[in-house]
């Protein structure tokens, strides 16, 4: 059967977000818009800032988040759809903190519905990687009003 | 004119986020546009150095020109949009 174009959305949020409210918002549509009906199976991430610096030595005041305007939304897009293309994911929701965000505070979602746990499992788990390095984003650290630019990510 | 974009720690060492810079008659390149604005080097181009100015592949840091990564030695049109990006942290 020929995979319908997938539901692609992807957001960057200058303010705080409720992971469990967008994702339900997400859902509701989902259950209207998809073209095969419903789908059997959804993977959902949600990623937080830390408390404790990337090093583990010291608590985090805030982290900032800097992006490249239009190129950040693109790359992601992109990277939604091949993704999506890949593994024949039905729908593909990224929301995405920028600006400045306190610990704890949620900084990414990623969730795929598809039609097996494993499309939507390593679907998920792909285009989170692949954002974590290829769609433009810089985190920089804030501890006693000072901030430090995060030399790389954390590993997996 | 090609439009040059500094983001993160790049921006900050530079001093700069947004600059143009002129075409010549030689073609011009990311790598070639680096070593003109001094990047590497913490400091502003001299009028000597200008031209001649060739800088080493600085390394983690990537290149886009209008929103696409690209090759250091892509060459360059009127109008792009060039932008040095530091190594990225999303997520």
């Amino acid at each position: 059967m020929a995979n319908p174009t997938p539901l692609l959305e992807v957001r960057l949020l200058a303010e705080p977000f409720a992971p469990l409210i967008a994702l339900e918002a997400w859902q509701a549509q989902l259950a209207t818009r998809l073209p095969g009906g419903p789908a059997a199976a959804e993977s959902h991430f949600i990623g937080r800032v830390r408390g404790h610096s990337s090093d583990g030595r010291a608590a985090v005041e805030a982290l900032e988040l800097e992006h490249y305007p239009g190129m950040t939304e693109a790359r992601i897009l992109a990277l939604a759809a091949a993704g999506s293309e890949r593994h024949g994911a039905a729908a593909v929701l990224v929301l995405h903190r920028i600006g400045r965000l306190a610990p704890g505070e949620a900084i990414v979602l990623v969730a795929v519905a598809a039609d097996r746990r494993g499309q939507a499992l390593r679907c998920g788990q792909e285009l989170l990687e692949a954002l974590k390095h290829e769609a433009p984003f810089w985190k920089r650290e804030w501890r006693g009003g000072v901030g430090t630019w995060v030399q790389g990510n954390t590993p997996f | 004119m090609v439009r040059v974009l500094l983001f993160a720690g790049l921006r900050e060492q530079a001093g700069w986020s947004s600059r143009e810079v002129a075409l010549t008659g030689t073609t011009l390149t990311p790598l070639t546009v680096w070593g003109r604005l001094r990047l590497g080097a913490g400091g502003p181009a001299s009028p000597s150095e200008a031209t001649t100015a060739a800088a080493p592949q600085p390394p983690g840091i990537l290149v886009a020109i209008n929103h696409q990564f690209a090759s250091w030695e892509a060459p360059l049109r009127g109008g792009d949009e060039l932008a040095f990006l530091p190594p990225i942290t999303g997520g």
